[in-house]
């Protein structure tokens, strides 16, 4: 049981070495583990190397050491309908933990619902004993805060089962999309986007000072040659409501890192790019030509942040623009590989996560062209390193 | 086994509590994360004082090399000697001019003590993991002498690191880890009440209250924590308006305490 649980873990993919089983097991011969809320917190203090998969641990607690599992109908709809039941009951807490706390109606909540279940689904390919844990999970997401507190204090010391159904760690997980209390860490992650030159250049007054302490004995410091900082050109999708909250947060991580770069270019569309973009956010005034753009030079990096999710008409079809401000008839698509051909140094940033890329066709069309990284720590530095590359 | 009471100035949360045994059963060094301000330097403390061990903290900085944290050989006070012979040093042995850093401190102290080697993720991976082999092996090397200082007796080692990027991963291999959760309100007043015993109830629950308010304001980039907290209550207390009753439900005094950034502040002073 024991072995499975530790097989469970490394299968969906968090990094448990045998090392750290082997001291997982001497821990329990030393007899500090003496219940399964003492298991459950010290297996994850010795297997868990990062708070990031926390929430992952604890949804595999759950679904390992069952005891959760609800009762349940078959049907995928029939089961859903039993846990909204279950959930709405207990509505006014929920909406409160929800995140900006707004009232949801029913029917919003039902969606909102249906999206987590899918969640849970297509990570886990719907098995009996993952729903059941599923069914608790989003109720437990609802109890914790998006601060990651927990809402509901209670003054008993809850079991190792329930703490793990609460799902504390949410918030840590890796796929978390960046928010504004993630700039700080978001910044440094940027921060790869300078360029360093070769150790290549003596710097006399180290190599005076080195040589001194060194007796006399010449020692040459090396220091790097100096490399010019990067042009960077921000393309962000500020139309539709699905861009709004992302928006704010990529605006104000470029305006910090602002002083890094030499010259930074914002520019806005709508959905996707046709002939040109817009300097200014209400995309009214300011076009530019993607042929003026191609002017910042071929070292410039180009950061595209949007969800990529249109009608795949408005990508294929010439004329298929929804903004009539875009004189181009040729379909989008085309207008994203000219401009990618025209940016060798390209991304895009993508607010939806990528494990839901795969349902939106539009989606995949445009990764095709540009190398797409989800809009969170981890994308980003991925995103970071791919914009450094030869 | 001596068991870790709860009473001096920290609240141990249970968990934290587990982890804190279990790492000293198997001798690893137990490796802290949590949002800044929530007590990882503090648990060090409270260790100390109630394992009544000695407390020896090593703050890592980025320029920092792992042999200043082992020893350092005192050079300029050896060559200072050797010109003006005045010290009851002999120059000869140059063992007399050396000098134990923090971790060397602590392997060669008669006690057990606690070592707690504050925010690791300053220093690059190569410190890291070269301290690590330090920590691992309760021995290292002196070069200049040619000796060898073992560990007399293994010091409870903390390890607390900031940054929500991840160690490498044979640093990760060799520690335990904990992620010290925010508290929960509940938790957050009995934090309050070990610092302030008799603070009036009321003040706490406001305090309390509107602090978790604060946190969830949408758009402040720096929340507050713990420490600001505490800060904001002790601050409340030297003002006769504040510090009883429920003043704060007209007005929020210091909120300076609170955010620290000029654009949360405002963001907290314009809320309401």
């Amino acid at each position: 049981m024991f072995l499975e649980f530790f097989r469970a873990l490394k299968e969906e993919g968090i990094p448990v070495s045998l090392k750290a089983l082997l001291s997982l097991e001497k821990a329990l011969e030393a007899g500090t583990v003496a219940s399964l809320d003492d298991f459950y917190v010290v297996a994850r203090g010795i297997l868990i190397k990062s708070e990031r998969y926390f929430d992952l641990y604890d949804r595999l607690f759950g679904a390992h050491f069952k005891a959760l599992a609800v009762d349940l109908p078959r049907s995928v709809e029939a089961r859903m309908e039993k846990l909204l039941e279950q959930w709405l009951s207990e509505r006014s807490r929920m909406a409160g933990a929800l995140p900006d706390g707004t009232e949801l109606t029913p029917e919003e909540l039902e969606e909102y619902f249906a999206a987590r279940l899918q969640d849970q689904k297509e990570r886990h390919d719907g098995g009996t004993r993952w729903i059941g844990t599923g069914g608790a999970s989003p109720v437990g997401w609802g109890g914790s805060h998006p601060t990651g507190m927990r809402v509901m204090g209670r003054s008993t010391r809850l079991s190792a089962l329930k703490v793990a159904a609460q799902r504390r760690y949410y918030d840590y997980r890796e796929h978390r999309r960046l928010d504004p209390s993630q700039l700080g860490e978001a910044l440094n992650r940027l921060r790869l986007l300078t360029p360093t030159g070769p150790r290549n250049r003596v710097d006399v007054e180290a190599t005076i000072g080195a040589t001194m302490k060194n007796g006399g004995e010449i020692e040459i410091v090396y220091s790097r040659e100096l490399r010019d900082r990067l042009r960077v050109v921000l393309l962000i999708d500020n139309g539709g409501v699905s861009m709004d909250p992302h928006v704010g947060v990529v605006k104000a991580l470029f305006d910090h890192a602002r002083g890094q770069f030499k010259e930074l270019k914002v520019g806005y569309f709508h959905n996707t790019i046709y002939d040109r973009v817009w300097l200014h956010p209400r995309r009214t005034s300011g076009a530019v030509t993607l042929e003026e753009l191609a002017k910042e030079g071929r070292e410039t990096r180009l950061i595209i942040v949007g969800d990529a999710s249109l009608s795949p008409y408005e990508l294929l079809y010439p004329d298929g623009r929804i903004q009539w401000g875009d004189r181009s008839s040729a379909p989008g698509i085309m207008e994203l590989r000219r401009l990618r051909n025209q940016f060798p140094h390209a991304v895009w940033l993508n607010p939806v996560g990528d494990h839901l890329w795969r349902y939106t066709q539009t989606i995949g069309m445009i990764a095709a062209v540009f190398p797409m990284f989800e809009l969170s720590l981890a994308g980003l530095e991925k995103a970071a390193a791919k914009l450094m590359e030869r | 086994m001596k068991t870790i009471d709860q009473s001096t100035q920290y609240v141990l949360d249970p968990e934290l509590a587990k982890m804190v045994e279990v790492s000293m059963a198997l001798e690893m060094p137990l490796l802290l994360k949590g949002e800044p301000g929530t007590g990882k330097t503090m648990l060090a403390h409270a260790l100390s004082r109630s394992l009544e061990m000695p407390l020896l903290v090593l703050n890592v900085k980025s320029s920092m090399k792992l042999v200043e944290a082992l020893y350092q050989y005192d050079t300029l006070t050896r060559l200072n000697d050797s010109r003006f012979g005045d010290s009851s040093r002999d120059v000869s042995r140059i063992e007399e001019y050396i000098r134990m850093g923090k971790i060397g401190q602590a392997f060669t102290s008669d006690t057990r003590v606690v070592l707690l080697i504050d925010e690791i993720d300053k220093a690059d991976t190569d410190f890291q993991d070269d301290m690590l082999d330090v920590l691992d092996q309760m021995q290292f090397d002196i070069m200049e002498i040619d000796k060898t200082i073992k560990a007399i007796k293994r010091p409870v080692i903390i390890i607390t690191s900031n940054s929500k990027k991840d160690l490498s991963d044979p640093f990760l291999g060799r520690c335990n880890f904990h992620h010290i959760a925010f508290p929960d309100p509940e938790m957050m007043t009995r934090i309050v009440k070990v610092h302030f015993p008799d603070l009036d109830r009321k003040l706490m629950d406001q305090a309390v209250e509107q602090f978790y308010r604060l946190r969830t304001l949408p758009g402040v980039e720096k929340k507050p924590a713990t420490r600001e907290l505490i800060n904001w209550v002790r601050a409340l207390l030297t003002d006769p308006g504040f510090s009883r009753g429920e003043a704060l439900k007209k007005e929020l005094p210091f909120l300076g305490v609170l955010f620290k950034r000029s654009e949360d502040l405002f963001l907290a002073q314009t809320d309401r």
